[in-house]
């Protein structure tokens, strides 16, 4: 019988345990967050050991070799405590850029022991939900989201309900990097101050990338060859898409890229605007700016609409899936804000080989990204810490190689030593990468009141069919 | 029904049944209409083994070799649902989402819904449970559910029936009774019967043909 | 007690007196477990449901809306397509639930009492496990324009060089949906509904019945729907509501099937909530419990269709007819199940092309090359993902397991079902929409300050977990037979060694059962996970839809099959136990009657 008896305790030896586990959570947070914690160490039983063992990460040993006004502020941080770990909410949809966020947690990881764990997210808005439901929720100081990617809409909404830290970025050493002095747009988001609530962590401009419907190997066509039949202005846009019926279509508001693409065409479509009507666009929305700007954009859509795909009757939720119709032949054109992600996706066999890249001549939208730290943020100080090092000459001249993300920096490049300079300069080219010598007149982005409007007459529009 | 009560038989030819290359039991017999043949032994025997031939259902891990004859009509290969033989079991089988005269009715070939109804209560009359129609089966006595069953066999009019233990649930005073009823209304419809039981009693008062199947000595 | 055991020691009868022990906390435990169950299920969900009834009715501090008042409800009316949206939840989940229940009745009708029953059984089980996401991304690749159909007939029928502009998926009549959700559900129904009838006496019964009603002549599927289902419907009423409820307010499939112009109710709840605009909150919560009525408006639909067809039915069931033309019937399920198994079979197929293809242009109906590189990647991503879904889905599992028993055990001890109030309660988390009260949970759990994100996600697993291990083990529990236990305890047994001895292992497949199913729900959670982990705890169902979303087919391809592999090797180990107790079955059946003979008697 001791066979019966043995196997009689283990059985309530378990449930026992696991009943105690059921009214103790508390007392076993501490545990279980160092579990959630440990994916690198891989090991889960020895929870206890691995934060013994970890070393006191000090912020003062942050401090870069730079010339930045401040410098001893930064320098004489406080500690950061046993291990930190700093929660990075971004949109995790793109396996390069997560295999980036992954190198970057390596890095902060080998140089101040933080425990950098990337939140992927479907939709930044997740995260503004998230710090929105603590807020409500009293929690004003145990938050979840340490460090969020973000802008624009997202930014703006933030801003708006007070759920973002201010005033840090300036003590960033690498902040200064950027030259936020002479470089504006640094401190601006979608036009909007970002009063120290966010630091720039890269750039990006609106790229479209076609492949030719008849796919002939023509392995010495040229770049211009296989774009000829490409439109390359918003009104070539319409012809080519009543030529190609079914061979387009953009997302559905109020994914950002579909935004994107709206305010492309609002911007074009107005250029021939006089200058006061046009500086509507970059203030926030009135009755009489709405008035003018607004209908000649639903003149057009109402035009494109019955030649996209589906006839305009679905539309795809995000840029992603956009692209994977081009791969999948449905569609010919597509956009993006991220242009490596062409190159790369055609390496990855996403798309067809030849996929070529363009922009449009008669402009491309541009605008800068940003990380923020909610203001209630549990691991400020650590993500601060992080936030300085993903603004590095090293981090970000890593960002900026098409083989691992493609993003611009956001540094300014010519104010670095020679050395670090080379680090930003351009491999070889690959032949579905949007060439160099591409001539880009920047579009600024407009108001985010405007994102808000076109999400909104749209959906009114189009959104019920 | 069958008119011509004279021609009723079953004839089972030459049947060997196997399991796994080993024979388990041969057959060779023909009942009359009216007969009973008595088959008793030890379960694992393969008394439920042949009934399971008998209606077709036969477990695949069985080989069978033989015919069928019913009414002179092979119906070896026939479908259970098309052999037009009727079950008794130990247990009444009461269908518990029908009335007891649903459970009639659903046996009985179809037809105008008044003379059904006729012919039900006739029936229930006749074997002593006038007006109980409407009852639910599970609120009937085990005797009562017995004679339900019976009922259900007979007007489904089969060209003849196999009996599986069919008493054995019942207490020794109803068990004499349904008995005879069974026996009665069997005689009186010309059928041929196949009975399995234990019971030696139920073997006198079949008053027919005794197959004893006997376990045999175990094979090392 | 420790002087209590060292003077029993002294006695010399430790046994006696551990077992007192035992026993007293063993009928303590059971005493206390149904009341732990229905804490567990009652309180996340009420405390959820009033975290957006709150919202809905204008009242969310964190936007300084502090007054009450029907403004999200009007906002919610405005809302363009408002009734489009309804109308598509509704009919979607009302015709796909229709068409896996009768389709379910079909399959058993046609193979009941035959082998093939369980061979179906087991090609549609992997269907059960695949989480909805990766069911709906299988799906669409087979009937969108580039898809696998439309390469099989390209371009020798069609004549199509590139993919023709169909509107399939993301119709706007919600075909794909109810496509989806038909094929995912029909699987669990028909697993639950085999489930429920293979408990030993029930069985015995059933086919005995069934074989009463052949032997008066009834062709098998009217034999079936006469004689069998009406017994059988009772157990299937409640995963069939389950079911419904489920297709009412899901997310992940209209999400990738259905059309956004509009979209179904519950994804624009989805939506709003997520959207930029903050104040968007009060219309979403509005929404969540308009979702709320229209589940219950599809559950009482379905009360009414079942009243409906009983009130028709009930007279042709003893009309005395055999037959409504059963052999054409059967002809016609042979062919569909053909083309069902057929449709899934190239779906499965589709989703490993596609995770070893290179470049694969239309209209090939074979990828140009074949490459590992899919795998290597994801399979570097993937460790920790896997080690979160397997620890949560084992200690949910477990918790559901353990209560599901003790709650099962104290039902018997104490000779009485549970009221009918708890029995309602155990399903409350599969009939309330979850997006009717995740949300809302996530802001019960900050307004609490829990941190214990682990414990946090594996009690949300756990509320859709233990009502399915409760729905698979109740019915074999309740119908055990209790006279095996009065046997025992007349021979002085305690009851948890009856509990422990006798219960357990008379139960040990269904339990088995049980536990991969409950695995398998857990394996599949995406919106709890996501919503209460806040993001912080991946598994492989958080990576596989967030890659979903993502731009390659590839890698959603090799993250929906290795979520088929987890659960899959939790169903292949039961598989494989029960075919070792089948074979020493018969290997002692087959030793104790190897071979009889006849004699014949002369009376």
């Amino acid at each position: 019988m001791p066979a019966v008896w043995l196997l009689r305790l283990i059985f309530l030896a378990w449930f026992t345990l696991l009943f105690a586990m059921l009214f103790t959570t508390s007392s076993l947070s501490y545990a279980n967050t160092a579990f959630a914690a440990t994916p690198e160490t891989g090991s889960i039983t020895s929870t206890e050991t691995i934060t013994e063992t970890s070393s006191v990460a000090k912020v003062n040993s942050v401090l870069i070799s730079n010339n930045s006004p401040i410098q001893t502020k930064w320098s004489t941080g406080e500690t950061l405590g046993k291990n930190p770990s700093v929660y990075f909410h971004a949109w995790g949809g793109d396996p390069q850029i997560n295999s980036y966020i992954q190198w970057l947690a390596k890095r902060v990881k080998q140089e101040y022991n933080i425990d950098l764990q990337h939140v992927k997210l479907t939709d930044t808005s997740e995260a503004v939900s998230r710090v929105l439901a603590e807020k409500s929720a009293n929690n004003h100081q145990q938050g979840q989201v340490d460090l969020v990617w973000i802008n624009g809409e997202n930014f703006a909404s933030m801003a708006k309900y007070q759920l973002l830290a201010q005033g840090w970025v300036a003590q960033l050493p690498n902040f200064w990097l950027t030259n936020p002095k002479e470089n504006e747009a640094m401190t601006r988001d979608f036009g909007l101050p970002t009063q120290g609530m966010e630091a720039p962590w890269g750039q990006a401009s609106l790229t479209f990338y076609y492949t030719p419907s008849i796919n002939v190997n023509k392995p010495k066509s040229t770049y211009q060859d296989s774009i000829r039949h490409a439109p390359k202005n918003i009104s070539q846009l319409l012809t080519w898409a009543e030529q190609n019926p079914g061979r387009f279509t953009y997302p559905k508001p109020p994914d950002f890229l579909s935004l994107s693409f709206l305010k492309y065409a609002l911007i074009t479509l107005n250029q021939h605007q006089p200058a006061p009507v046009k500086s509507g666009l970059y203030q926030a929305v009135t009755k009489q700016s709405q008035a003018t700007l607004l209908p000649i954009l639903w003149t057009f859509l109402d035009k494109l609409h019955p030649y996209l795909w589906h006839q305009g009757r679905y539309f795809v939720a995000s840029g992603t899936a956009l692209q994977r119709l081009v791969g999948d032949g449905e569609i010919n054109l597509g956009f993006t804000f991220s242009a490596a992600q062409v190159p790369a996706a055609v390496e990855r066999y996403n798309l067809p080989q030849n996929t070529r890249s363009f922009v449009m001549q008669d402009g491309s939208l541009s605008n800068i990204h940003f990380i923020a730290i909610p203001y209630n943020a549990a691991n400020s100080d650590a993500a601060k810490v992080v936030a300085n090092f993903m603004l590095s000459v090293e981090a970000q001249a890593k960002k900026q190689q098409a083989k691992i993300w493609g993003d611009s920096t956001v540094l300014d490049v010519s104010q670095l030593s020679q050395q670090e300079q080379l680090l930003f300069s351009i491999e070889q080219q690959h032949p579905s990468a949007l060439p160099v010598s591409s001539k880009i007149t920047a579009l600024s982005e407009p108001h985010p009141s405007w994102s808000i409007l076109l999400t909104r007459e749209w959906l009114k529009r189009y959104g019920a069919q | 029904m069958s008119s011509v009560f004279e021609n009723n038989s079953l004839q089972i030819k030459n049947l060997t049944i196997m399991r796994q290359q080993t024979p388990l039991l041969s057959l060779n017999e023909t009942i009359k209409g009216g007969d009973v043949l008595t088959i008793m032994g030890p379960s694992g025997s393969g008394k439920s083994t042949l009934l399971n031939w008998l209606t077709g259902m036969l477990p695949k891990e069985f080989q069978a070799d033989g015919q069928l004859y019913l009414n002179d009509a092979n119906i070896t290969k026939v479908a259970s649902y098309q052999r037009n033989i009727g079950l008794l079991f130990q247990d009444a089988l009461l269908f518990s989402h029908l009335s007891v005269a649903g459970n009639i009715a659903f046996a009985m070939p179809k037809g105008d819904s008044k003379t059904r109804a006729i012919k039900i209560s006739q029936a229930l009359s006749d074997v002593g449970l006038a007006g109980l129609e409407n009852r639910q089966p599970e609120s009937l006595s085990g005797g009562q559910q017995a004679r339900v069953a019976l009922l259900r066999v007979l007007l489904s009019q089969p060209k003849a029936i196999l009996l599986d233990e069919p008493f054995s649930k019942l207490d020794s005073q109803l068990r004499q009774e349904t008995r005879q009823l069974v026996f009665e209304q069997i005689r009186q419809h010309q059928l041929p019967v196949i009975m399995v039981t234990h019971d030696e009693s139920d073997a006198i008062a079949a008053n027919g043909k005794v197959l004893h199947l006997k376990t045999p000595q175990q094979d090392i | 007690m420790s002087h209590k055991l060292t003077s029993n020691s002294l006695n010399n009868r430790p046994l006696k007196d551990e077992t007192k022990l035992l026993d007293t906390l063993f009928s303590t435990v059971v005493k206390f477990s149904p009341k732990l169950l229905i804490a567990i299920l009652i309180l996340p969900v009420l405390g959820g449901l009033l975290g957006v009834l709150l919202p809905a009715f204008g009242w969310l501090p964190a936007l300084d809306r502090t007054q009450f008042g029907l403004q999200g409800f009007q906002q919610l009316v405005q809302t363009p397509g408002i009734a489009q949206m309804i109308g598509l939840s509704f009919f979607s989940s009302i015709v796909s639930g229709l068409l896996a229940f009768v389709i379910t009745l079909l399959l058993l009708a046609n193979y009941f009492d035959s082998p093939w029953l369980a061979r179906i059984q087991r090609l549609l089980g992997p269907i059960l496990v695949i989480p909805h996401a990766a069911a709906a991304i299988a799906i669409a690749f087979l009937i969108t324009p580039s898809g696998m159909i439309a390469r099989l007939l390209s371009p020798w029928l069609t004549g199509w060089q590139s993919p023709t502009d169909w509107l399939l998926p993301h119709d706007p009549y919600g075909i794909s949906i109810i496509l989806g959700l038909t094929l995912k559900e029909l699987p669990f129904l028909l697993l639950m509904t085999l489930g429920a009838i293979a408990q030993p006496e029930l069985n015995i019964k059933l086919q005995a019945q069934y074989r009463v009603a052949l032997s008066l002549g009834y062709y098998p599927i009217t034999a079936f729907f006469k004689a069998v289902l009406p017994n059988i419907y009772p157990l299937m009423r409640l995963p069939m509501l389950a079911i419904l409820a489920y297709a009412s307010a899901s997310v992940e499939m209209p999400l990738i099937l259905g059309p956004n112009t509009p979209p179904t109710l519950a994804v624009a709840i989805m939506n709003w909530f997520h959207d930029v605009d903050l104040s968007l909150r009060i219309k979403a919560s509005s929404g969540a419990i308009l979702q709320l009525f229209i589940t219950l408006s599809v559950l009482f639909t379905w009360w009414l269709l079942e009243k409906l067809t009983q009130a028709i039915s009930s007279k042709s069931l003893s009309n005395g007819q055999r037959t409504y033309g059963d052999l054409f019937w059967s002809k016609i399920i042979n062919i569909f199940t053909l083309l069902l198994i057929g449709f899934i079979a190239l779906a499965l197929i589709g989703m490993v092309f596609w995770s070893f293809a290179g470049y694969w242009q239309f209209p090939l109906a074979l990828p140009e090359q074949w490459v590992i590189m899919h795998w290597q990647s994801a399979l570097l991503q993937v460790q920790t993902p896997i080690l979160n879904s397997l620890s949560i889905g084992l200690v949910a599992t477990s918790i559901a397991l353990i209560l599901t028993l003790l709650t099962l055990e104290f039902e018997k001890q104490n000779g009485a079902q549970l009221s009918r109030f708890s029995s309602v309660i155990i399903y409350l988390p599969l009939m309330i929409p979850s997006i009717a009260f995740l949300f809302g949970l996530v802001w019960l759990q900050e307004a609490v300050h829990s941190k214990a994100t682990f414990i946090n996600v594996a009690l949300a697993h756990l509320l859709f977990v233990l009502p399915y291990v409760f729905l698979s083990l109740a019915t074999s529990y309740r119908l055990l037979d209790s006279r095996y236990a009065q046997v025992a305890a007349s021979l002085g047994a305690s009851p948890i060694k009856i509990f422990l001895q006798l219960s357990l292992p008379q139960l040990l497949m269904p339990i088995m059962m049980a536990s991969a199913l409950g695995l398998a729900i857990s394996f599949s959670q995406y919106l709890p996970t996501l919503l209460v982990g806040g993001g912080r705890l991946n598994t492989v169902t958080t990576e596989a839809v967030s890659l979903a979303n993502g731009a390659s087919r590839r890698t959603s391809a090799v993250y929906a099959l290795i979520q088929m592999l987890l659960p899959a090797i939790a169903f292949s180990l039961i598989w494989l136990i029960s075919m070792r107790k089948k074979r020493q079955k018969a290997q002692v059946k087959l030793n104790n009657k190897t071979a009889s003979y006849i004699t014949k008697v002369n009376r």
